[in-house]
């Protein structure tokens, strides 16, 4: 099996699982626990991935909060923010957001928050100058992720966090696919909130932070009880999983630029190989502001499951993981018909890929596409 | 979505894709592309048989099997006894979800309607004769 699907998920690293694996028996200790050594330990270790996870993104150590994931994280930060502020009743995303923030933002509006969807460019992107126009006084947050999860585009967040700022709405970026793969620093993008993930980094799935600027911003508690987290999100801290969470993130920090110069030629030989030997394809989302690892692509006159499955030992996505069936509404969102947005594959490069897999499933889905093409073809 | 291993086996091996062309070859076709599954089965009759049998399919991997599977079933069959053709056979022989038996549906509608093309043809040519 050929594993390209790096956007959905990806294996913990061995040196992560090593720093993991005495917090599940001898260090088992309750990072609460303030009366015995065990808690200590345990506490430390926290404390030590918190400071890891913290300068993987430039940010306070204090200003990170561990959650069960990024889609805890993401609504913390959402309905968080509209708790904490009950004067304005506003809230801006865009249209081409993981549903990790889209639903929660869906919530709001039932319960009577008004709210902005702005489009993007047919290249992926978010014109700040949109954005600038959706938000007004009222906005209490603008909700924009820094890079996509299905074609990868990385969006101006800077420009957005000038805009937002401007009538003094927060920023909030799901930064899941980001961080760790491309430079991410929350001062140099002027973020209040930002969401991460430990799986997509290596890490353990379960655990992931929500950065809270919180010299700026204060936000209200989703879950109570017991105050921990500084009082944002309590529950007993999954102990071993932030220790995970916070080696992958010093690997990711100290390996992060020779490993994406990697990935880029790695997906790019992909990309070459796809475009010389298959007719009829398009590239899905910006071609520069981009993940290294990710391509999406899109394949004339042939259906995007049905690719999946005769891939068969390639395994690749059709759109985000969790809801197939449907066109992406990314790519409806880019001005794809229904039909060319069924017929996609992100292609996901990761730090296992090696050159001979990516040679592999190029002539695989080249060949798979011809096969396929010959079943759906209406004529001869 | 995962699929049975009968499903994946027609979909990573096809067979029976084509094109009939010709004298009493009937055709059913179902489905729009705005709904994004059209199938399409052709079947050529010689006497009271089925002498081939071929499918197109725009859709899914389920589409694909179940068409698939439709074009094995008539290709050989008896014209009088294809037509027992169920949907729900073929829901049965690929182990399909229920959110996918629609298209089991399409393919066996497809089937049928190209018998009774064929069936149509067969009788004008006889009454050409």
């Amino acid at each position: 099996m050929v594993y390209l699907d790096h956007h959905a998920t990806t294996p913990v690293d061995a040196r992560v699982l090593e720093s993991m694996l005495p917090f599940f028996s001898e260090k088992f200790g309750n990072a609460a626990s303030r009366q015995h050594r065990f808690g200590w330990d345990a506490n430390d270790a926290v404390e030590r991935a918190r400071k890891q996870v913290a300068q993987l993104i430039g940010a306070a150590t204090k200003d990170v909060v561990f959650t069960s994931g990024a889609t805890e994280a993401n609504n913390l930060a959402i309905k968080g923010t509209v708790s904490a502020r009950r004067d304005r009743d506003h809230v801006v995303t865009v249209i081409t957001e993981h549903k990790a923030v889209l639903d929660p933002i869906a919530r709001l509006e039932q319960d009577g928050w008004r709210v902005t969807v702005v489009p993007v460019r047919r290249d992926g992107l978010v014109e700040p100058a949109d954005v600038a126009n959706a938000v007004t006084e009222r906005t209490a947050l603008v909700s924009v992720m820094a890079a996509n999860n299905e074609i990868g585009v990385l969006q101006p967040l800077r420009q957005i966090a000038d805009a937002a700022h401007a009538k003094g709405a927060w920023l909030h970026t799901d930064a899941v696919q980001a961080a760790g793969k491309v430079p991410f620093d929350v001062d140099a993008m002027d973020v209040d909130l930002a969401s991460f993930s430990a799986h997509k980094v290596y890490g353990p799935k379960g655990v992931g932070a929500l950065y809270v600027r919180r010299k700026r911003v204060a936000i209200g508690a989703q879950i109570d009880g017991g105050g921990h987290e500084r009082g944002m999100r309590s529950g007993t801290l999954n102990v071993p999983g932030i220790v995970g969470f916070g080696r992958a993130a010093e690997i990711a920090r100290t390996d992060m630029p020779a490993e994406a110069e990697r990935v880029r030629l790695l997906r790019n030989r992909l990309h070459d190989a796809l475009q010389s030997t298959v007719s009829g394809i398009t590239v899905n989302g910006d071609l520069d502001a981009r993940l290294p690892g990710c391509l999406n692509v899109s394949f004339d006159g042939v259906d995007g499951e049905a690719l999946l499955v005769a891939l068969d030992d390639v395994a690749v996505s059709s759109g985000a993981a969790c809801t197939q069936a449907e066109p992406s509404h990314v790519l409806m969102a880019l001005g794809h018909t229904k039909e060319r947005a069924l017929a996609s594959l992100r292609f996901g490069v990761g730090r296992s890929t090696t050159a001979a897999e990516i040679d592999y499933a190029a002539a695989k889905v080249a060949d798979v596409v011809k096969r396929l093409r010959e079943v759906l073809r209406r004529s001869a | 979505m995962k699929y049975s291993d009968e499903v994946l086996r027609r979909v990573q091996h096809l067979e029976r894709v084509g094109v009939l062309e010709g004298a009493n070859v009937g055709t059913g076709e179902v489905g729009t592309l705005d709904e994004g599954t059209v199938v399409r089965i052709q079947v050529r009759a010689e006497g009271d048989r089925v002498a081939a049998a071929r499918f197109k399919v725009f859709g899914c991997s389920a589409a694909i099997a179940s068409a698939s599977l439709v074009a094995e079933w008539l290709d050989g069959a008896a014209i009088d006894e294809a037509g027992s053709l169920t949907s729900e056979r073929v829901v049965q022989h690929l182990d399909l979800v229920p959110e996918r038996a629609h298209v089991a549906r399409m393919a066996v509608e497809a089937g049928l309607k190209a018998l009774a093309d064929s069936r149509g043809l067969t009788a004008e040519s006889r009454e050409q004769k």
